[in-house]
């Protein structure tokens, strides 16, 4: 008797161990947030009846909304030029560019924040060189407040930008571009029409892995925006850790992972999500 | 095994009698005088005894305090035979929920303030205190609370860039930002903040409580524009340092070591600041037991509490230790009798009753 090979079960059983972790390690406790948010204190809705009574829950939601698709544009526009040098670049310099957004990937953002401080502050380099030059007679008011959790912000998603976006240039045949400027396209032409449009998909994927990154940030706000720029994953810490309140810490919790699955469901409906995470 | 367990018990009633007031040179000499020299060796040292003495942890906020607690508090606990380990992971109200509600509780001895026992306590998180173990004598009046006892005293004051702010000006001052323009900061939190308002705009120190909340927000209200909040002590001393306010409300200990460190640059008064007791808290179940209040029994030896003082700033909670405290430290010392009296004394119960609401009122009106 030969045992049938199941290439199925196979597939399934290797697959079993990072189901389970991911089961014990994951969805239960994010399970459990669900339900804390809808029992504590009491059973019932009245933790999402804040979403629409409370001053400060709506602008905080509406503060996380707001830098979360301010960041998200102004990453892809900076992480779209760069990845264009880079895919462009002659080999020697394409690695040194690689090298340069890498290493910043890799530096932790309590320590970029730190260091947007010692830019930034109105003693900082900048506005020492902006007053030393003359240009301004005042300090400009480049801390605490929004400019400064958006250049936080921006800084640490580049690196997430970029590397999609790139991996998306690289796979457009450079022969495209070359035959529309053949067939009498301008260099701008050529450029609009032909390569944005395939780099599109990857913009795409780049704007939702930047955005729900975004939304979720906590260092950075909380240390460059001095304390008045609470976005949603701070207004957590704060009602679950320091408040106690985990009913409403819990209910802010499921409201972000709610919306988070909900804006990636629709997405599943327009492109190919598989495609967009980097399964060919 | 037989003479081991005698001078086990010998040792338990001696640390017994030592928290009720025996000092460590009375024990060792009676120790002495009944014979029993080994003993008196091994209370110099941790001995065989240490083993069978429950671990008791101690949390506080980290930093130098991890050092300074080991030296004051664990150190001199530890030679008689105990077992305190210092935890600097931060005791955080919803950590000390979550390890109570999950049965897990792997902390004995917590350093809090008045807001864990308004926000715990209603949750029953929190064991009482055993005040036949710990002494309330040792304890200034009125700080010994059925679920947290006084362990130190801190203050909220005013500090100030002489850099930028000509003279020495009045906590009215705060508020007035056309006589000296520039950012202010105060704690992201309504604890302290409201009382420091109200005292600023004319309210006597006794008669602070109740808090008039609105007056207080009204307050804050008008200089919101010129507000940065600070959420750690070490971030409201750098934002004062580096020059980024011109004014701030903050820990009187963090406000002495800005003084010290910019030679003076920035000034602090306790003129209308607030007094704060940083309480012991012992979390439900925890793994000691009782001997975590012998442990805090421990700790209310006025040397030690001196010796805190010395090194952070913290006010001694034993009234017995204020003659002990060196000249030149009085000053810097938040619970020195002058210092008392410029500054109004926090009042528990009606944070017990009003923190939880007030905070996230102040959440809600001034910072976000």
């Amino acid at each position: 008797m030969q045992r049938k090979y199941n290439p199925q079960l196979t597939y399934w059983l290797l697959v079993l161990p990072a189901l389970l972790a991911m089961a014990v390690f994951y969805f239960y406790p994010v399970s459990r947030v669900l339900w804390m948010s809808v029992t504590i204190p009491e059973p019932g809705l009245g933790n999402f009846a804040q979403l629409a009574n409370s001053h400060s829950i709506n602008r905080m939601l509406w503060t996380t909304l707001r830098i979360s698709l301010i960041s998200t544009a102004l990453t892809l526009i900076l992480g779209y030029v760069v990845a264009y040098v880079i895919t462009h670049a002659e080999d020697r310099r394409k690695r040194l560019l690689f090298m340069a957004v890498l290493a910043s990937l890799w530096i932790s953002v309590l320590v970029r924040a730190f260091a947007w401080f010692a830019l930034l502050r109105s003693d900082g380099l900048i506005n020492q060189m902006l007053m030393g030059l003359g240009i301004t007679d005042t300090p400009l008011p480049m801390m605490w407040n929004e400019f400064s959790v958006l250049v936080g912000i921006v800084h640490a998603m580049l690196p997430l930008a970029i590397l999609p976006l790139y991996s998306g240039m690289q796979s457009i045949d450079p022969r495209l571009v070359a035959a529309a400027r053949g067939l009498g396209a301008n260099r701008r032409g050529a450029f609009w029409r032909i390569f944005f449009p395939l780099t599109l998909p990857g913009v795409f994927g780049a704007s939702i892995l930047v955005f729900i990154y975004a939304l979720g940030f906590y260092v950075t706000p909380a240390l460059l925006g001095g304390g008045r720029k609470m976005m949603i994953a701070e207004y957590i810490k704060v009602q679950i850790l320091e408040v106690v309140n985990w009913g409403a810490g819990s209910m802010l919790a499921s409201v972000l992972l709610i919306f988070i699955v909900v804006t990636l469901a629709i997405v599943s409906r327009l492109v190919d999500l598989r495609k967009l995470f980097g399964a060919a | 095994m037989e003479d081991q367990s005698f001078a086990e018990d010998f040792a338990e009633i001696m640390r017994d009698q030592d928290a009720s007031g025996m000092s460590r040179r009375r024990i060792l000499q009676s120790a002495l005088a009944m014979g029993v020299a080994p003993l008196a060796a091994s209370l110099g040292a941790r001995g065989v005894l240490a083993a069978d003495k429950p671990e008791v942890v101690v949390v506080n906020w980290g930093g130098l305090a991890v050092e300074v607690f080991q030296q004051a508090f664990a150190d001199p606990y530890n030679a008689e035979g105990g077992n305190m380990v210092i935890d600097g992971s931060g005791p955080l109200n919803g950590k000390i929920l979550t390890m109570v509600q999950a049965n897990d509780v792997t902390w004995d001895i917590c350093d809090a303030g008045v807001t864990t026992l308004a926000d715990l306590g209603p949750k029953g998180a929190l064991q009482p205190i055993n005040y036949d173990i710990v002494d309330k004598s040792k304890v200034v009046d009125g700080m010994t609370y059925e679920l947290g006892v006084a362990n130190y005293f801190f203050s909220s004051v005013m500090a100030w860039d002489s850099d930028k702010v000509d003279g020495t000006p009045s906590p009215a001052d705060f508020f007035d930002t056309k006589k000296y323009p520039g950012r202010r900061m105060i704690r992201k939190d309504s604890q302290a903040m409201l009382e420091l308002a109200l005292l600023a705009d004319g309210v006597a120190p006794e008669d602070l409580y109740p808090l008039d909340v609105e007056r207080a927000f009204a307050k804050f209200d008008s200089i919101r524009d010129d507000l940065l909040f600070w959420s750690s002590g070490s971030q409201s001393q750098s934002l004062l340092r580096d020059g980024e306010c011109v004014m701030g409300f903050l820990w009187s200990t963090r406000a002495n070591m800005l003084e010290k460190e910019t030679a003076g640059r920035i000034k602090y008064t306790f003129d209308k600041g607030l007094l704060q007791p940083g309480l012991w808290v012992v979390p439900k179940n925890n793994p000691a037991g009782d001997e975590a209040f012998r442990a805090i029994a421990s700790m209310q030896r006025p040397e030690e509490q001196v010796y805190v003082l010395e090194q952070m700033g913290n006010g001694p909670a034993n009234p017995a230790a204020a003659e002990m405290v060196p000249e030149q430290l009085r000053s810097a010392n938040p619970a020195d009798p002058e210092n008392r009296k410029v500054q109004a004394t926090l009042n528990a119960d009606w944070y017990i009753e009003h923190h939880r609401e007030t905070y996230q009122a102040f959440l809600d009106r001034i910072v976000l």
